[in-house]
Parts: C-alpha cells; sequence; structure tokens
C-alpha cells in the first residue's frame, strides 16, 4: 500500500478534527529529519509521543462514545471494523508495559495491556429475547482484560491507525 | 363481582368483544352517578368535609366535596365542579375512594395515608388504547393540602420492595385470587374462585406508603382490560380496593371491596443488595411484543406492555405444511455451535447409538428406533416404514436421557421430545404438532406416558411416569447464556409463568402459558411451557433440581426458521417456593 493511499482517509478531515486529536502536531515523519544517531533518537522518541499521543486521543473518544471521532484517527474504513461493539478501553496498569515499535519501512507497532468491555446484542430469535428487546434492553457487556495490538502508518498528516485488534489475556 | 361462572376458554383463548366508546359510555353512566358497588359498608370518613389534592410535575389538582358516602362534588384545575358517586373505604390510617365522572370514559381513584397526608392519585381512562376497554391509568403523586401547614416533604414511592411476595386474598363478595407481585412491574394471578387452571400475567404498579401498606394495581391487558387497585396491610394481610372494567360477557364490574388474605411466601430478588428502585418499564415502541400502539415513553400513562399476540408470527396451514424444516442447527458433526437458548446447553451424548429400541406408549402409539450415529436415528410409527431422521440426545441424570426429533410426513408435523429412564424402563413424550384450532403454526402439546423395551431393560407393567405437583409454587431463574435469563413461576399445576429480567436484575416484562409437570426421578421433572398466544413454541426441558441445570428442546415453526426443532440449556438457581398447593385441590372448598 502506498502512502498516498493511506493518506486518503484522513485528507477530508477538516481542522477541526486535526485539532480535537493532536496529530497535526507530528507532521512530516521525524525520521526522515534524523542527521545523525542523536537526531534519530529525537526522533524515535518524538515519533513514540505521537503514538502514545495517538492512543490516548483513540481511547478518550471511545470511552466518551464518540466512536465516529475514533474511527477518523484510523486510516481506513476497514480498519474500524474492530471498533465494533467496543464500549470502552481503559489501561490495565497490571499488565504488561506498553510497547511501541518501529519497522525500518516507516511504520510502528504496539502492545497495550488494557481492559477492554464490549458490548453485543442478543439475537431476537426467541421470546425470552424478544421480552428482553421489548424493554429496550437485549444487550450484554462484557470486561476482559487482554492486550490490545495496533499498527500505525505515516499519513501526510501525521500518525494513523492501520489496524487494531484485542486479544484475550 | 366477577362472575364465578367458568370461562368458556382459557383467558388467553377468549375473544373479547372490541367495545367502543359509545358502549363504554353508556355502561359507565349510571354507575358514574350512583357509584361503585359494595359488599362492606362504605366509610363515611369523609362525609361534610372539602379535601383538595395537590399532585407533583403537571398532576391535577383535585378539590372534593364530600357530600354523604356516596356521593361528591370534584372540581379539576379550578374547572366547574361535577358531582359524581363515590365509594370509600378505610383501613386504619389509609383512606381509599374511587369515582367516575359523570358524562366521560375517565374517573380517579385515591389512596391517602392520613397521618402523612400524602396521597397517590390514579387517573383512569377506557379508550386510550386500540382495545377501548382496556382501561389506562397515570398515577400522580401528591398530597392532601392543609391551610397553614407545610406540604410533606416526601412522597408514596414506587418500588421493588413488593417484588416477590405472594398472595391469597379473599374480597368481601367472596371473590378468590392468588396474586403474585412476581416482578416490579408485572403480576401473576390465578382467579381460585372460578377453579381456574391457568394463571396469567399483566402489567402492574407496586407504591410503597409505609413499611406496613403497599398499594398494587393491575391492568388486565391483552384480556379483558380490567383495572384492580388496592392497599395492602402487608402485616395484617387485609386489603381495601377497587375494581373497574368489563368482564369477558361485557358485563360491567364496578366495585369497592374490603378483603382479608394470607402470606404465601417470599421468593428471591437478584437486584443489588439496597438497590429499591421499583417500576414501571418505559415501553419500547416498535420493539417485539410491543404492537403497533405501543405508546410513546413519554405519552401519559405509559408502560411497557407485552402484547405478544399482536406481533406473533402466524402461518396458515398451507403455510405450515410448506415451511422447511431446520432441526438442531450448529450441533452437527462438530459439536456444541449452538447459540440462543441453547449456549448453556449440556453436551449432546452418544448414549443411543448403536441402540435399537421400542418405545410403548399406552395411548397406543408404539414408536420403534434405530439409532445409528450421534445425531441420527430411524424411526417407524405403529409398525409403519422407517424414517431417518436428525435428533439430538442429551443426559440430565445419569440413565436419563432426553432425545428429540421431528416426525417427517406427518399431517401436523409432530415433533417429539422425549424422556427415557433406561434403568426404569420408563418414557415420557412431550408430543409437539402444530395445526391448532388458534393459529396453524402455534405448538400444540400432548403428554404421553409409556414404557421401553429393549433387550437388558425390564419393562414395567404397571408402573409410569406420573405428572407431579412438587414443582408447583416454585420459581426458578434460568441463564440461558451471558444477558439472556428468566426465571420461572410453576403458579399453577398447569401452568409456566416466564419473568424477564431488567439490566438491575429485578423481574420485568412477564408472560404466561399452559404447562404439564413429570417426575422422572426424586428431584427430576420433565417440564414444559407452550407459548400460547405468544409465539408459539413449545419449550421442554429436563429439571434437574439437585444439579440445577436442565436440558431442553424447542419446537417452533415460523416463516423465517421454518419447522425448528433447538437445543435449549441453562444454568439454574432456585429462587424459592410459594405455598398454593392447597388452592389447587378439588376438593377445596371456597
Amino acid at each position: 500500500m502506498s502512502e498516498e493511499s493511506i493518506s486518503t482517509r484522513r485528507s477530508f478531515l477538516k481542522g477541526g478534527a486535526l485539532i480535537a486529536a493532536p496529530l497535526a502536531v507530528v507532521g512530516a515523519p521525524a525520521v526522515a529529519l534524523a542527521a545523525d544517531d542523536s537526531k534519530e533518537r529525537l526522533a524515535r522518541l518524538e515519533d513514540e509521543k505521537a503514538i502514545r499521543t495517538l492512543h490516548q486521543g483513540w481511547m478518550r473518544h471511545i470511552n466518551s462514545g464518540d466512536l465516529a471521532t475514533a474511527k477518523q484517527l484510523h486510516a481506513s474504513d476497514k480498519s474500524t471494523r474492530a471498533l465494533d461493539g467496543i464500549t470502552s478501553v481503559t489501561p490495565d496498569h497490571a499488565g504488561a508495559p506498553d510497547e511501541i515499535m518501529f519497522t525500518t519501512d516507516g511504520r510502528a507497532s504496539a502492545t497495550y495491556a488494557a481492559l477492554v468491555e464490549t458490548e453485543t446484542m442478543i439475537a431476537p430469535d426467541n421470546t425470552l429475547a424478544q421480552m428482553l428487546h421489548a424493554q429496550g434492553e437485549g444487550r450484554v457487556r462484557t470486561s476482559e482484560r487482554g492486550r490490545l495490538k495496533a499498527d500505525y502508518v505515516r499519513t501526510r498528516e501525521g500518525w494513523a491507525i492501520a489496524n487494531i485488534r484485542f486479544e484475550r489475556a | 363481582m366477577p362472575s364465578r361462572t367458568p370461562l368458556p376458554k382459557p383467558m388467553h383463548r377468549l375473544n373479547y368483544t372490541k367495545l367502543t366508546e359509545a358502549q363504554i359510555g353508556a355502561a359507565l353512566a349510571p354507575v358514574a352517578k350512583s357509584g361503585p358497588a359494595h359488599a362492606s359498608p362504605l366509610s363515611d370518613e369523609f362525609v361534610g368535609q372539602s379535601v383538595k389534592i395537590v399532585t407533583d410535575n403537571g398532576g391535577p389538582a383535585l378539590d372534593y366535596k364530600f357530600t354523604s358516602n356516596s356521593q361528591l362534588t370534584l372540581s379539576e384545575n379550578g374547572a366547574k365542579p361535577v358531582a359524581a358517586g363515590y365509594g370509600a373505604l378505610v383501613m386504619d390510617d389509609i383512606c381509599f375512594f374511587a369515582h367516575l365522572i359523570p358524562g366521560t370514559l375517565k374517573g380517579y381513584a385515591v389512596v391517602i395515608d392520613k397521618p402523612t397526608r400524602r396521597a397517590s392519585v390514579f387517573e383512569l381512562w377506557f379508550g386510550g388504547f386500540e382495545d377501548k376497554r382496556e382501561v389506562m391509568r397515570e398515577i400522580y403523586y401528591g398530597y392532601v393540602d392543609k391551610a397553614g401547614a407545610d406540604a410533606p416533604k416526601d412522597r408514596h414511592v414506587s418500588t421493588n420492595r413488593a417484588e416477590g411476595k405472594g398472595w391469597f386474598w379473599k374480597q368481601d363478595n367472596g371473590w378468590e385470587t392468588i396474586d403474585y407481585w412476581s416482578t416490579i412491574a408485572y403480576t401473576h394471578w390465578v382467579e381460585v374462585s372460578r377453579k381456574a387452571e391457568m394463571g396469567f400475567s399483566a402489567p402492574a404498579d407496586y407504591i410503597q406508603i409505609n413499611e406496613d401498606y403497599y398499594i398494587y394495581t393491575r391492568t388486565e391487558c391483552e384480556f379483558s382490560g380490567t383495572f384492580t387497585i388496592y392497599v395492602a396491610d402487608l402485616n395484617r394481610a387485609e386489603q381495601v380496593g377497587m375494581r373497574l372494567g368489563f368482564d369477558w360477557g361485557d358485563a360491567l364490574d364496578y366495585y369497592v371491596f374490603r378483603g382479608k388474605g394470607e402470606w404465601l411466601g417470599q421468593i428471591a430478588q437478584f437486584e443489588k443488595l439496597g438497590d429499591v428502585a421499583g417500576g414501571p418499564m418505559k415501553p419500547n415502541p416498535g420493539g417485539p411484543g410491543q404492537g403497533p400502539g405501543a405508546a410513546a415513553p413519554t405519552a401519559k400513562g405509559a408502560r411497557a406492555v407485552y402484547r405478544p399476540a399482536r406481533t406473533m408470527e402466524k402461518l396458515t396451514a398451507a403455510e405450515v405444511a410448506a415451511v422447511k424444516t431446520s432441526v438442531f442447527p450448529g450441533r452437527l458433526g462438530a459439536g456444541n455451535g449452538t447459540a440462543g437458548m441453547g449456549v448453556h446447553a449440556l453436551p449432546a451424548v452418544d448414549f443411543l447409538v448403536g441402540k435399537s429400541f421400542t418405545l410403548r406408549y399406552d395411548s397406543g402409539l408404539v414408536m420403534d428406533y434405530k439409532v445409528s450415529k450421534t445425531d441420527e436415528l430411524q424411526w417407524r410409527k405403529n409398525g409403519g416404514t422407517w424414517t431417518t431422521a436428525i435428533y439430538q440426545a442429551f443426559e440430565p441424570a445419569p440413565g436419563v436421557i432426553l432425545f428429540g426429533h421431528l416426525l417427517e410426513g406427518e399431517p401436523n408435523r409432530d415433533g417429539h421430545s422425549i424422556v427415557v429412564d433406561f434403568d426404569a424402563g420408563l418414557v415420557t413424550c412431550f408430543n409437539g404438532y402444530l395445526n391448532g384450532p388458534y393459529f396453524a403454526n402455534e405448538a400444540n402439546a400432548r403428554t404421553l406416558f409409556g414404557v421401553v423395551e429393549m433387550e437388558g431393560v425390564a419393562t414395567p407393567l404397571y408402573k409410569r411416569h406420573q405428572r407431579t405437583w412438587d414443582l408447583v409454587g416454585r420459581a426458578i431463574t434460568w441463564n440461558y447464556q451471558p444477558g439472556l435469563s428468566s426465571m420461572h413461576l410453576y403458579s399453577t399445576p398447569s401452568t409456566t409463568s416466564w419473568i424477564i429480567f431488567t439490566a438491575a436484575d429485578a423481574g420485568g416484562l412477564e408472560w404466561s402459558g399452559p404447562g404439564d409437570f413429570v417426575k422422572i426421578r426424586d428431584e427430576l421433572y420433565f417440564a414444559y411451557w407452550l407459548e400460547e398466544a405468544c409465539n408459539g413454541t413449545l419449550g421442554t426441558i429436563v429439571v434437574n433440581m439437585r444439579t440445577m441445570h436442565d436440558a431442553g428442546i424447542g419446537y417452533h415453526c415460523g416463516k423465517a426458521g421454518g419447522l425448528s426443532m433447538s437445543t435449549v440449556g441453562a444454568l439454574g438457581r432456585h429462587a424459592g417456593k410459594f405455598d398454593v398447593k392447597r388452592f389447587f385441590d378439588s376438593s377445596r372448598k371456597g
């Protein structure tokens, strides 16, 4: 996938959305600016910071129920399907430390210990479930510990989520 | 009072007249002027007094002048007073009165507790639903205004504190009922005076006055539409109240009553400890079982009312004959892949594989079986031709096998859910079939008793499984999958009622249908519920009271799923038992 093609989803974002998700500060890939080791390390730290900021913003939008804005932090519509049913994501401070890895092709991946709450609809295919729905209910929430595994790509606007998935502990 | 004449059909099968507002108005006109009938003397508590009731949240201001013990005038919100007949009854500190308003289809029932001056006002009216005969109600909380005195700070309150109680009541006119206060928003009642075999479920209100007194209302939605209200003194088991509505013969019931009763028990509640929130639940227009006439959540009198027959899928006999079958989907080959009510099912077993046996029923039916696979058998009826069928078998107790299959080729598309005790040589079959007298795709059921003939099994000559009342009055919760639970209330020897829990694990909507209960072994029962005038399903379960896990098979016919047989299984909890068996003894004198 070319950088051009992965920038398409975010290219329509309005300024307000970018301000809400403070990725604009990342700008051009920091690694490209590196002229020596210290510059590379600095750029790496800035990229890590940008990805952490992106992840925190993503969690904030998920937890506030603003899935539309959360989806704007994804590089493609396809990758937002992973959000279906997720109602909250909380860092699991009892879990393993976060890991952010960079690849030579300008991508990154991260693993976050997390507590993820999902909501699924109980299919109204029997009388009891139909009565639940008649009560305005029929959704079940479950909370599980595990790891969020995310892949990131650079876009012209900054880092974006290429893929994110939850692996149960 | 309600007629003691037995109903010509079960309540859910009666074809209630679609009374018009004009017919209702004509029937109400004379009694609106004269007041409700009564067996006990009316109270003169208010005679000569003026009482002004103020209600909260935009409710009415009611100025009453009581000119006698049966006549009053009422000014609503300062309007011109109108004269009406009324009836009042007093129970210690509680005053109850009710009246209609001449020239209208509405009236009020009012409960006042004198020491605190707090009042609950129930505005009642006909014509608010597509069935005009159904009494609507809106509840206003308030107080009796007293010159120079501050308004009471608190009010009567809707609560779950009443949930799970059971009562027998005998009114002063002789009318007897069992009232299960089974959820925060629904009730289940049995008309004992009619020696009713079944109980029925209807929306209810439960309002706490104080630790001693509660207000109960019931609207017999989807049946006669009759409204009942009473204040219950829980400690003394006494009541005062009123009944308003048209019975199945369209005769008007409008009377105030006193009653005495018995506390029949208290089953468990499942809300978080300390949670006392009450109902009602708001309607969910457009939701399943609500019907197109469901009120908006903000409408006057709005609450969730389950009206399943209105949304039930109904097929013609020709459609029933044509639908495809779907037998234990998801259970074949790979094992447990079932969903819905089968997530917590017991695993299927291969107990029957390699066996050939005959089930000889006392009805004369003889079923021969040859079982070759875990999910495939051959059957033949009365010595006819062999037919191959998909089946599933479960072992709810050692040596006791529940298995089920459809009988392809039978004109009524029968299905058999069968419990065989191979140790005892006994069999009971719940035979589901279609093309009954009401809706062609609605399941009907007959219970067949018999014996097993198989090499190595001693076939009894005289012994049979027996129907049992062991479960009568019991309530058992069933968790089918995360988020999907119900509670069965076996309210009579031939009723299964089912209750759905809210998100807070309070009892919510409730419905009921015919049930049958057979003892297989000690603490092991074969039971069914039949969703008559509901969704048409026959649900059959083996209830193991020792493991508190059931094993079951569902039989259903609809357009989308066709004729289906499916796995049912749930984890149980015993919620308690009401002391009610004695009321169903046919020798009991009312």
